[in-house]
């Protein structure tokens, strides 16, 4: 079967398997969202106990599905909203708003600081675990295995403490040209000016290297591993019997085949990044997705919490379809079935 | 007239799987490899305890003895320890066996552990390395932060156990078995494992644990660890989609050992580092995102539980940020988080190596198998 | 330095009159811990030009290492020493060792080129045939649409459809054609030496045949003087014009292929004529050869063959032998190459062996 058509069927299908997970915590769990929800309403209203009609409808608007409903009909009536765009409507936080129109407005911050974060990552942590294994076993090789060990092992919200710390509340030089919160300083509205560009990038660098220094050191040991081994293939030896240039093997054999047996713990580590958006975002008060979410948390806000993890997890998995596009391109095995040294 | 190479001239094959037939004899150094050649010839004679006594040797003493060999190893496996140790000497002490502080005061050590609780030490905001009485200082309520520290431990124990036997039963199972099994069960098993591959894990821990409010440490660490079986699920089933094409899995089929038998026997040695590596991962996972989600208030609590509960108190109550000078309410609690986490990253980092040959240096590599057979050398050339 | 005065009398001793490769006291040795490994053991070798010169030698021998030693592609952290001369057809020799790495980069596949074990492995997995092709001119400097031409040339020598194999990705390909786009992409450059190590472990034996038939033609049609180093003792007797044995990392027999398969002089050299199965012959007579062979940091002093000779005295643990000369073209390093003759008889007529040759 055709690679590509495969796993955009597989990216599909999590898709349709996320919304139905979540319907699941709404609806079918014995703790579902649902009865959190009533219950609130309830405490909030306690008319409405009695008014079973007005209940209903309050419900509906927020969580997309009618209590007194039966499952399957719920589960098509809430698969039909998702589907819509519809993600129900908030009562904790900015009450009243559409969870869509909130998510909306925070989703391309969000994107915007993962790939900075991830894009940086990657490219400092390959580029490194090349030089490193090309280097084996020198003070370069051995003082950046240290450190990057020792990055390793740092949390990434530690990292980000003390970086809003030591950096963001800092007036030294330059560093007061890095803050610490917020998405856009004060008063630059979104547009293509040089403000606007420059802004977002300075409120995005603290929580992308937070990301970076922590994330980036068990790749680069990874793919300093796997250029080592890739270094003692026989096809680089052929390639170096055959006079190629020493920069065309780096990239060209060494680099690119190192990369490809990484793919699965790239997407894992994707998935860590995503997961840590919210912890970050809170800490940065970068009103992105994972924010959001966590201020739903906060207000009880079953409505917009749910629709924060549907956003979230629709986002990584548009993200790993892309990494499957560039992978088919990196590997020629991939498209014949044949699923190679990918996992 | 024709001349034919037959199986007598094996004499003058060369191997050119070399690193598998090394990887293996690696693995097995130490004793391992000649019992495993007559296993399934031995196996009737074997009584159980003797049987017993040859795989605690084989999965628990020789592994140790290997992992003790390595810089990374040690030191990562004697963070652990101490980790652990913390948590049993905390427990005890919680149940009224306060031999630990007995032993301090003999060494005359002014410090003693105690429970965390307001006017514990005479001083409020005492910074750390002022006092030997309070080594690391004491917070708003004058609590004792080093003791805070012990007292978290047990709890965090008990989700990293948790999480460690959960992810690897989970990984373990639906990994051998799809690998195993081949066919309609593979595929639902891998689907499904893609599936928990793709859902990015804190998202989903978040809402679940806003959903079901539980203070269980033991739940509390499957629910953090709720997707984090899937990496390793996906390595196992490499794994042994590759053991079971190797000759000794082939040959153990043909003599008729059931599948249970070859799994157990036979591939599941093979996979001990993978496991061993990915216990250390979901181990670090869930103290890293426990922290996390106390940190931020997302986990109820009431009293120290957890390193982040401190961390949360600081930053949430203490105004760690900002009133100068309590930034040590947040440093002193992260300090051992990163330690623990160093310590599990060095253990998975020396497992891999040991276990592992692709980490293995290839100048390691070169005059290794330099000795065996020349022709396996493909180092690079100058 | 002087070439000239490297010409010995053991030189011409060999038989060679217009040699191409000379190799000269060649020796690799590899620093380990457990002592220093010498895994090439003062090598003196002479290729005739237009040969096919065959080495045979067991697993772990040094072949290998031979092969790698006359490209001055030694891995590291061995250490070559000795000298490798090669005689272009026009020009003056070259002292391969002293090359600078430039000069080094235009001489191997351009002049010496090479075809080594793990063929199924040679190709880079991530690129197709063609991309192989065209980054070798490339990077030779050589007019890559005349390349190209040659190239597809080359592959349809050896019966390939070449549009298709150079669109191929490795993995595409079965593992004769695979072989086959090597020995082509070797050739490519028009080199004048082909060194092969092993270029048939890994076919079929219907597969290896038709390979060998392949080589000899392309050897015709290109000029090409070819070493072919192979554990295989049948299969290189066919191909070979002379044969070398190799034993402990030394070269213990040398001499035209015919002499050496029914005259033998070295005791090693003819149980492992013993050893080897012919369909011919009666499995009965077969002769396995006793003991293993040397570990290179621990050779044995002496003759390192004597621990498992069977006419080995106290001469041979004492003192390492030098050549012995059997006929004009002929040499092997032992003390009792006639006392061998009688005592072990060579189990079948090894000549039948040369009747396949054309």
């Amino acid at each position: 079967m055709n690679w590509h058509l495969k796993r955009a069927g597989q990216a599909l299908f999590t898709l349709w398997a996320v919304v139905t997970l979540s319907f699941v915590m709404v609806r079918m769990l014995p703790w579902s969202a649902e009865d959190i929800v009533v219950a609130e309403l309830i405490q909030q209203n306690p008319n409405l106990a009695q008014n079973r009609d007005m209940l209903r409808r309050q419900v509906q608007d927020m969580l997309m599905i009618d209590p007194d409903a039966s499952i399957t009909e719920a589960y098509v009536q809430y698969m039909m909203s998702v589907m819509q765009g519809d993600l129900g409507t908030t009562y904790g936080v900015r009450s009243g708003e559409e969870v869509s129109a909130i998510i909306a407005g925070a989703l391309p911050w969000t994107i915007w600081v993962m790939s900075l974060a991830t894009f940086g990552m990657f490219a400092l942590a390959l580029a490194l675990g090349a030089i490193m294994a090309y280097r084996e076993q020198s003070a370069f090789d051995y003082s950046n295995s240290a450190v990057a060990i020792v990055a390793a092992s740092i949390p990434y919200y530690v990292a980000a403490v003390v970086f809003i710390k030591y950096i963001g509340f800092s007036d030294f030089l330059f560093l007061e040209m890095i803050p610490a919160r917020n998405r856009l300083p004060d008063g630059v509205a979104v547009g293509l000016t040089f403000e606007f560009v420059s802004g977002a990038f300075r409120h995005a660098l603290l929580p992308a290297l937070s990301f970076i220094v922590t994330g980036y050191g068990l790749t680069a040991l990874a793919m300093r591993g796997n250029s080592i081994q890739t270094l003692g293939e026989d096809y680089v030896r052929v390639a170096r019997l055959r006079g190629l240039p020493d920069r065309r093997i780096a990239l060209r054999y060494v680099g690119r085949n190192a990369v490809l047996p990484l793919y699965t713990w790239l997407i894992i580590s994707i998935g860590t990044m995503f997961g840590g958006a919210v912890i970050l975002e809170q800490l940065f008060n970068y009103h992105g997705v994972g924010y959001w979410m966590l201020e739903a948390i906060e207000a009880n806000d079953m409505p917009l919490m749910m629709g924060t993890f549907i956003v979230l997890t629709a986002a990584m998995v548009v993200a790993i379809w892309f990494g499957d596009l560039t992978y088919g391109k990196l590997d020629p095995r991939i498209k014949s079935g044949d699923e190679g040294e990918a996992y | 007239m024709k001349v034919k190479r037959t199986e007598d001239d094996t004499a003058f094959d060369e191997t050119s799987d070399g690193r598998d037939s090394e990887y293996t004899s690696r693995l097995l150094s130490d004793g391992g490899q000649t019992a495993r050649m007559f296993d399934d010839t031995e196996v009737t004679e074997v009584t159980r305890t003797q049987q017993f006594a040859e795989v605690v040797d084989e999965s628990i003493v020789q592994p140790t003895k290997i992992a003790w060999s390595d810089w990374r190893t040690k030191i990562g496996m004697i963070i652990i320890s101490l980790f652990f140790f913390m948590g049993a000497v905390t427990s005890l002490h919680r149940h009224g066996y306060e031999w630990f502080n007995g032993a301090l005061a003999a060494v005359g050590m002014p410090w003693q552990l105690g429970e965390p609780r307001a006017q514990q030490a005479p001083e409020r905001f005492l910074r750390p390395f002022e006092s030997w009485q309070y080594p690391l200082g004491t917070d708003m309520m004058g609590r004792d932060l080093l003791s805070g520290i012990f007292w978290a431990t047990p709890q965090m124990i008990q989700m990293v156990i948790a999480a460690g036997v959960f992810v690897t039963v989970v990984a373990t199972v639906i990994g051998t078995t799809a690998g195993y099994k081949r066919g309609n069960t593979e595929t639902v098993l891998m689907t499904l494992t893609d599936i928990a591959m793709t859902i990015p894990g804190l998202p989903l821990v978040i809402v679940i644990v806003a959903l079901i409010d539980t203070t269980n440490p033991f739940l509390l660490g499957i629910i953090l660890s709720i997707n984090a079986w899937a990496g390793l699920a996906r390595s196992i089933h490499s794994q042994v989609l590759s053991l079971r094409e190797h000759s000794y899995v082939e040959a153990s089929r043909t003599m008729g050992v059931g599948t249970s038998g070859i799994l157990r026997k036979d591939i599941l040695p093979n996979l001990m580092p993978y496991i061993m590596i990915n216990f250390t991962f979901a181990a670090r996972g869930v103290i890293y995102a426990s922290v996390a989600l106390y940190f931020l208030g997302v986990l109820s609590y009431d009293g120290i539980g957890n390193w982040g509960v401190m961390m949360n108190m600081a930053y949430a109550v203490m105004g760690a940020f900002e009133v100068p000078g309590r930034m040590y309410l947040l440093l002193v609690p992260m300090a051992p988080v990163v330690i623990v986490s160093f310590g599990f990253i060095l253990f998975s980092q020396g497992t891999d190596r040991l276990f592992n040959p692709r980490v293995r240096t290839r100048h390691e590599g070169a005059t290794k198998s330099e000795a065996e057979d020349e022709d396996t050398i493909h180092g690079p050339v100058k | 330095m002087s070439l000239n005065d490297t010409f010995t009398s053991e030189t011409e001793l060999h038989g060679v009159s217009d040699p191409i490769i000379e190799i000269r006291d060649a020796e690799v040795v590899f620093e380990m811990d457990r002592g220093v490994s010498r895994v090439l053991d003062n090598v003196n070798l002479t290729v005739e030009r237009g040969e096919i010169l065959g080495i045979v030698g067991e697993s772990g021998s040094g072949k290998s290492m031979l092969a790698s030693a006359i490209l001055d592609a030694v891995v590291d952290p061995g250490i070559l020493s000795g000298s490798i001369t090669y005689y272009p057809e026009n020009g003056d020799p070259i002292d391969v060792l002293s090359l600078s790495d430039e000069e080094l980069r235009k001489l191997r596949w351009e002049s010496i080129s090479m075809v080594f074990q793990g063929a199924m492995t040679s190709f880079n997995p991530t690129m197709s045939i063609r991309g192989h092709f065209e980054e070798t001119l490339d990077a030779h400097d050589f007019d890559i649409e005349e390349g190209m031409e040659r190239g597809h040339q080359i592959l349809s020598d050896l019966y390939l459809e070449s549009e298709r194999v150079m669109d191929s990705y490795p993995h595409e390909l079965s593992g004769g054609m695979r072989q086959r786009a090597l020995i082509a992409l070797s050739v490519l450059l028009e080199p004048d030496v082909l060194v092969m190590d092993e270029p048939t472990a890994a076919l079929d034996l219907l597969m290896q045949r038709s390979i060998l038939a392949l080589l000899e033609s392309l050897k015709e049609k290109y000029d090409l003087t070819m070493v072919f180093i192979t554990h295989d003792l049948p299969l290189v007797a066919e191909l070979s014009d002379r044969l070398a044995v190799m034993y402990a990392f030394e070269l213990i027999e040398q001499g035209p292929t015919n002499e050496i398969l029914q005259n033998a002089g070295h005791p090693y050299t003819r149980s492992l004529l013993n050893a080897t199965p012919n369909l011919d012959a009666p499995l009965s007579e077969m002769r396995p050869i006793e003991g293993s062979a040397p570990d290179p940091v621990n050779v044995p002093k002496g003759c390192s063959y004597h621990p498992r000779c069977s006419v080995a005295n106290n001469r041979c643990v004492e003192a390492d032998p030098e050549y012995q000369q059997i006929t004009e073209e002929h040499v092997a390093a032992c003390f009792h190459c006639d006392d061998a003759v009688e005592a072990i008889p060579l189990t079948h007529d090894q000549a039948v062996v040369q009747e396949d040759e054309p």
